[in-house]
């Protein structure tokens, strides 16, 4: 086994030793609260309890399991939250090149576009739905301006970054603007997107999930408040606390995977 | 030099006819037009400010409330984190992995946290004011460890080459190493911490106000207001959330240039 | 000496300003240069820092605006002879694009010009064999060494076989054994395709022993101080170093720059 390859398996090693002390932690929190509260389910359950109400065939409410009504409405709102993200991050892009392009832009939009950095977008998601008057289009507005901002800072750090000389080569094969924005400045920026859409991932899924929250119907978020409210079985609270973290951690690494397909020359890195 | 003061200027001007001509579209409801609003939902600025104006006082209890969540929770989670990084940095085999573990927090949505906090708090104490202050806090300070936890760590290991060395040759103790050479280090990594924990502290103390027991602070009155259809009111909020977000940010940038002065 | 005597380059009078941001008035770049360069010949333009060596490069290449003077090449502007791709450039970090492999990279200006696609692959595998990487076509940049790099940027440079080599210090930030490797490479490459090189250096000996002319800069402002003619034969070896014509002609170059080794 080569020295390398020893050391990425005491990593491994390593992050699940991790995980299994907060796997003991949070059973022996539980064992103290089931000694201690009137309602140990509320406040901190077994994780097996957890993991029991995944599998249960106990119909919840309106001919559902726990774990049924969790993935139908994670539906609803993680598809608001994709189409958000992506128009976000389409947005960021256009504007990332529009501010790059022409200075004015630039400078009429920077210090709004920090603005949008400094202010408490969510907090503003009550007001959008009373605009909008629709759940799911304040869903995919409120994750666009999440996806927005990083997006289109990172890319314009990005094509900030470009070498002096990368635009002297272009420049001296006389090449087209087109060209110059295809085959360097794009190319070069898409690591510093990629860090943004990292960002945004999650933000959008968190934030889609708080919109959700704002008004009945369906949608995670409506149903992690109906439970914590004892509408329906506490577990579809805790189980959806384990689902949006994980779906949270897995559009990062889905952002991840997508860099590595975007950029060959970081897998042929890995290769090595 | 008149080359230079005029792009200056333009950096000031440029963004200030964009506010002008968005007020303007505004005020004169051709805004409203655009995006298919009334002027119920979507007040004039005018209005706006006179409500801010009527309910000065009110809004400054709210904001005083939002803050001191934020700021409160902003100081125990930066603390935490620090610490959580120096004890990574001392032992980097399990403490690589463990930050590993905590950053992988950083993607957990807050709506999740705010609930479990609220509940974990409840027999803290008897005045639901007091508990739902603790509970915010500690929201806001989970959101504020990871972030200044990892960049602290970065900062306590991404040295500049031989500078660890140069002080071993001086036969200098670990701690003195830990003191002189690593926490310095560690200063523009704590800004970058910072830049962002500071706008997720207001941020996560307006939505964990969403689930807390007692009803106080900004993010809770929009909503309330909300729910009332008192449309102006919560707007007015909105303004008191912009005015909090951009004052601690722009603190947070003076307190960097200050500190950081004579760094490159 | 080469074998050619037409003019390649020609440049009279040519002043380089900068503007000066400390006191607003301008910096003086170069001042009143005049130079001949023939066509097929290998010419070093060499000085210390300060002394607009890269300026004057730059301003052959198009990629930086004169204030005075006349630069011409073979009859034509420079931003005529640039638009009609005659120049290839050659930086001092090799300026590869990193998501590309070492084929794509070379290809990279015949995609710019529109070249058809067979056109391409023949022209790639006729340079990568002329620098010696025929077997790292499809390996990307950072799995070479320095000096393999600047062995594709030398590649791309060549790829449009452009009538002018511009070189930038290209072997400034090689170590002394990759350095020697690439400059005897570099001189047979010169051989074989017969174009005129323009090469820029601060190092004495290297200039010397690449070089038909060597046009010494002296800085504040910068100006041509002496043309050195190097009459040493072709082709030439690392041994040719040893010699005492060598020597004497190192000496006499540095013996050209004026004030600064008095």
């Amino acid at each position: 086994m080569t020295e390398a390859r020893k050391n990425s398996l005491t990593d491994k090693l390593v992050i699940i030793v991790w995980i299994i002390a907060l796997i003991i932690v949070w059973e022996i929190g539980a064992s103290v609260v089931e000694k201690t509260k009137r309602s140990p389910q509320n406040v901190l359950p077994h994780l097996s309890q957890i993991v029991e109400s995944v599998f249960s065939d106990k119909m919840v409410s309106n001919k559902q399991t726990a774990f049924q009504i969790v993935i139908t409405n994670a539906g609803i709102t993680l598809l608001r939250a994709g189409i958000g993200f992506l128009y976000g991050a389409g947005a960021g892009f256009l504007l990332a090149l529009a501010m790059h392009r022409f200075i004015t832009v630039e400078k009429a939009t920077f210090p709004y576009l920090m603005m949008i950095q400094m202010i408490p977008i969510l907090g503003m998601a009550p007001i959008v739905l009373a605009i909008t008057q629709d759940i799911n289009k304040s869903r995919i507005i409120i994750a666009a301006i999440l996806t927005f901002y990083p997006v289109a800072t990172n890319m314009l750090d990005g094509l900030k970054s470009v070498e002096k000389e990368k635009y002297d080569l272009m420049r001296s094969l006389a090449a087209s603007n087109w060209n110059i924005y295809t085959k360097l400045l794009i190319p070069t920026s898409i690591p510093y997107i990629f860090s943004g859409l990292k960002i945004a991932a999650p933000m959008a899924i968190t934030a889609s999930i708080l919109v959700d929250t704002l008004q009945g119907g369906a949608g995670l978020g409506t149903m992690l408040s109906q439970s914590l409210k004892h509408a329906m079985s506490i577990y579809v609270f805790w189980q959806i606390v384990f689902f949006s973290a994980t779906v949270g951690i897995l559009s990062y690494k889905l952002m991840s995977f997508a860099e590595k397909i975007f950029s060959p020359h970081e897998r042929a890195k890995g290769a090595r | 030099m008149d080359k230079h003061n005029r792009s200056r200027l333009s950096s000031v001007v440029l963004p200030l006819l964009l506010g002008l001509a968005v007020i303007i579209l505004w005020q004169s409801q051709l805004l409203h037009r655009m995006i298919d609003a009334d002027t119920f939902t979507l007040p004039l600025p005018g209005r706006i400010f006179n409500i801010i104006v009527e309910n000065i006082g009110k809004i400054l209890i709210n904001m005083k409330a939002t803050v001191t969540v934020a700021l409160g929770g902003l100081l125990m989670g930066s603390l935490l984190g620090y610490l959580l990084a120096i004890i990574a940095s001392a032992f980097p085999k399990w403490g690589t992995g463990g930050l590993a573990v905590v950053s992988s927090f950083n993607a957990i949505p807050i709506i999740a946290i705010a609930p479990i906090l609220n509940n974990l708090t409840k027999d803290f104490s008897r005045d639901p004011n007091v508990r739902s202050m603790l509970a915010k806090t500690l929201v806001v300070m989970i959101t504020c460890t990871v972030s200044m936890s990892v960049n602290a760590y970065r900062g306590f290991t991404e040295l500049k080459p031989f500078s660890e060395d140069l002080m071993k040759s001086f036969a200098a103790s670990k701690g003195t190493i830990f003191l002189k050479l690593k926490v310095p280090n560690s200063v523009p990594y704590i800004f970058t911490a910072l830049r962002v924990s500071v706008p997720a502290s207001v941020i996560s103390a307006m939505v964990s106000e969403y689930f807390a027991e007692y009803i106080i602070g900004v993010g809770r009155q929009i909503r309330e207001n909300i729910v009332l259809a008192q449309y102006a009111t919560a707007w007015a909020y909105i303004v008191a959330a912009i005015v909090i977000g951009v004052t601690m940010y722009l603190i947070l940038l003076a307190v960097e240039r200050a500190s950081m002065k004579g760094r490159p | 000496m080469a074998n050619a005597n037409e003019t390649e380059i020609n440049i009279k009078g040519l002043c380089v300003n900068f503007p000066d941001k400390d006191n607003g008035g301008d910096i003086q770049a170069l001042k009143d240069v005049n130079l001949a360069i023939k066509e097929g010949s290998f010419v070093s333009l060499l000085g210390p820092s300060g002394c607009g060596k890269t300026t004057l490069l730059r301003s052959i290449a198009d990629l930086q605006d004169i204030s005075s003077g006349i630069i011409s090449v073979k009859g034509k502007t420079p931003k005529e002879t640039r638009l009609s791709q005659q120049y290839g450039i050659v930086f001092q970090s090799p300026v590869l694009y990193e998501w590309r492999t070492v084929r794509r990279n070379i290809c990279m200006p015949m995609e710019v010009i529109g070249l058809p696609k067979e056109e391409r692959t023949r022209r790639v595998d006729e340079v990568l064999e002329l620098v010696g990487l025929t077997e790292f076509g499809r390996k990307y940049p950072h799995q070479l060494s320095g000096g393999m790099q600047q062995r594709v940027g030398i590649a791309r440079a060549l790829a449009l076989d452009p009538e002018i080599l511009l070189m930038d210090e290209p072997f400034s930030a090689l170590d002394e054994f990759t350095k020697e490797k690439l400059q005897i490479d570099l001189l047979s490459i010169w051989q074989k395709t017969k174009k005129t090189i323009l090469f820029v250096t601060h190092n004495i000996q290297e200039s010397v022993f690449l070089s038909d002319d060597v046009v010494v800069l002296s800085p504040h402002p910068g100006r041509v101080s002496a043309v050195v003619n190097i009459g040493l034969k072709r082709p030439r070896d690392l041994a040719i170093r040893e010699t005492a014509e060598f020597a004497a002609l190192v000496s006499k170059v540095r013996h050209s720059f004026e004030g600064i080794y008095e």
